[in-house]
């Protein structure tokens, strides 16, 4: 794997991303309208309910946005060159498969830490909730879990707009949000319905989601949860890999890839 | 364009001087394909086609819509995995050596473009790192001067004329001193004026230095002027191979044009009796369809029946008229 290969992509996704407005809009304009949105609600809830169920709103709209932000980043990033036809250009340098698809989870990371930062430090100056309650230790884990679950469906979906070409390229900023009821992303799992619940802990984000709900009255490391998390991901991740690499490799020999610009 | 530029830009870093073999030795090829095959399900767009891309010539590879030109060239950049055959470059197969090859090949297009948001000169800082150069901002300033672009080297890639993307494109596609590039309809869109100016870049990058071209086009006059030789593809079949004036010399037709004072009528018997095709474009000219052959013994046959030649054109077959036949469903000239 060549790192120079590596840089030129980050590169290149730093050119786009700091001179596209719309990339702006959809990543940063849209965490930072949600955190503020998201506070409000809080601090409605925590007012005419309880503290809990305000934090748990809040909390699940910051760790959402691990997931929104690292998967928008890894599926949409490929749209910009298929839109501009430089996709192929790209493939036809000396550029490896791996090489590309790492930069641009590289790229979606370092995106995730600064929205993420920034989105904290709004919820935690504007609206009293500390994202580091939950502890170091947790907030790494589920950081870690929620992007592995973020890169394993922004690769299936990747490779489906390779495979279908831009008539399907909705699913790129809209397909994730299928997970955020299913995860229990704002709520306790315990109130999905018995046979959505165990859809739901087939997920690696619900683990996530309910751990980090503990996490706000104690926070001990759920190793349990970390573990089932971690394993499922690990599934996932090598599902999405596989997926992604065989649609691909159709796409190539379908002579979609090339026709993605045509 | 500033032809005292002479551009170590293009003379390339692997030596000056155009690798020409001397007379007897077979050219070293930089692109050997060998039965390649593509179907789409069972449409076969290439069917088994072969050939050679020998060092410092460029080729054309010619035909009608659907003859399978895009298609062997995405073969060629592995875009599009072939159903069968063999591609080999610098005597590497393609497939197992795929981002060695890429590294010495490089591709130009007027269907793809660069990334419309960002500068000119950040696209190609892209591609100066993916291509491993060394010191990609002077290089890239190289080549910009060259190509009168240099002031355009921050202006979005979106603001640029039809022509001067061409450049752009053109200076991607000289980016890692390639030595082998492969070229779909560079001039296509093009006004003439730009279209000649890349076709002069184009033959001086190739007599600057060992770059050989695969160059696809539906301009028969550029494909004459800049090609040593061309491939007519049909059908995803090659029908043809042979240099510009190779496949004109073998339509044996030539149109003969005689203007004359005298009776109609008496031209058209001797046509009719010689069996020749001819129309009168007015009462005293006549188009014939004939061979060069025939051409003496027409005119003398006309003159001796008493009907005054004052005229004659001989129009020859052009690479134009080769494409037609082919374009036409006469697959095999020759």
């Amino acid at each position: 794997m060549s790192g120079e290969h590596v840089r030129a992509i980050l590169l290149q996704e730093f050119y786009i991303t700091k001179r596209t407005l719309e990339v702006i809009m959809d990543l940063l304009f849209t965490s930072l309208m949600t955190v503020v949105l998201f506070g409000f609600v809080s601090r409605f809830l925590v007012g005419a309910l309880n503290a809990s169920s305000g934090s748990y709103l809040i909390l699940g709209m910051l760790l959402w946005e691990i997931i929104r932000v690292n998967q928008y980043s890894l599926s949409v990033g490929s749209l910009w060159n298929i839109w501009a036809r430089n996709l192929s250009n790209l493939f036809i340098a000396p550029l490896s498969l791996h090489e590309y698809v790492i930069a641009h989870m590289l790229s979606g990371l370092l995106k995730t830490v600064i929205i993420f930062l920034l989105i904290a430090a709004i919820a935690a100056a504007g609206f009293q909730f500390n994202i580091l309650r939950l502890g170091l230790l947790n907030l790494t884990l589920f950081f870690v879990n929620l992007t592995i679950f973020a890169w394993s469906v922004g690769l299936v979906l990747l490779g489906i707009i390779f495979l279908f070409g831009t008539r399907i390229q909705a699913l790129a900023w809209g397909f994730i949000f299928l997970f955020q009821p299913l995860t229990a992303a704002y709520y306790p799992v315990a109130v999905l319905p018995p046979a959505l619940q165990r859809l739901a802990y087939a997920l690696p984000p619900t683990f996530v989601f309910e751990a980090a709900r503990r996490a706000l009255g104690s926070p001990d490391v759920n190793w349990p949860f970390a573990a089932a998390a971690f394993v499922e991901n690990a599934v996932y991740f090598g599902l999405g890999l596989v997926a992604f690499i065989l649609m691909f490799a159709r796409s190539r020999n379908t002579g979609q890839f090339a026709r993605n610009e045509g | 364009m500033d032809e005292t530029v002479r551009p170590e830009t293009l003379q390339g870093r692997r030596g000056d001087v155009v690798d020409r073999p001397a007379g007897g030795h077979a050219p070293e090829a930089l692109l050997e394909v060998r039965d390649l095959v593509k179907d789409f399900g069972r449409f076969r767009a290439v069917d088994g086609i072969s050939f050679a891309i020998p060092r410092g010539k460029i080729i054309g590879l010619l035909g009608p819509n659907g003859a399978g030109k895009t298609t062997t060239i995405h073969m060629l950049l592995g875009i599009t995995t072939p159903t069968s055959g063999r591609i080999v470059y610098f005597g590497k197969k393609f497939d197992a050596h795929r981002q060695e090859c890429l590294q010495r090949i490089n591709y130009a297009s007027s269907f793809n473009t660069l990334q419309g948001r960002i500068s000119v000169r950040e696209n190609l800082q892209v591609f100066a790192h993916l291509y491993g150069l060394k010191a990609p901002g002077a290089r890239i300033k190289e080549l910009a001067a060259y190509f009168e672009i240099g002031e355009l080297l921050d202006t979005r890639y979106w603001d640029l004329s039809a022509g001067q993307k061409t450049r752009v494109n053109l200076i991607k596609a000289l980016l890692n001193d390639p030595e082998l590039i492969l070229m779909d309809e560079p001039t296509a869109s093009l006004d003439p004026d730009i279209a000649d100016k890349t076709l002069s870049l184009i033959e001086q990058a190739r007599s600057g230095s060992a770059v050989s071209i695969l160059y696809t086009s539906h301009d028969m006059e550029e494909v004459n002027r800049i090609c040593d030789e061309v491939i007519f593809l049909d059908h995803g079949r090659i029908v043809a191979q042979d240099t510009p004036l190779g496949l004109t010399k073998r339509i044996l037709t030539a149109q003969l044009k005689l203007t004359f004072d005298g009776e109609r009528g008496v031209v058209e018997a001797f046509l009719a009796q010689q069996g020749q095709r001819h129309r009168f474009a007015h009462d005293y000219a006549v188009v014939i369809d004939t061979t060069e052959k025939m051409i003496p013994n027409l005119i003398f046959g006309i003159s001796e029946r008493g009907v005054w030649i004052t005229d004659i054109e001989v129009k020859k077959p052009t690479l134009e008229d080769v494409f037609l036949r082919i374009a036409r469903g006469d697959g095999h000239v020759g």
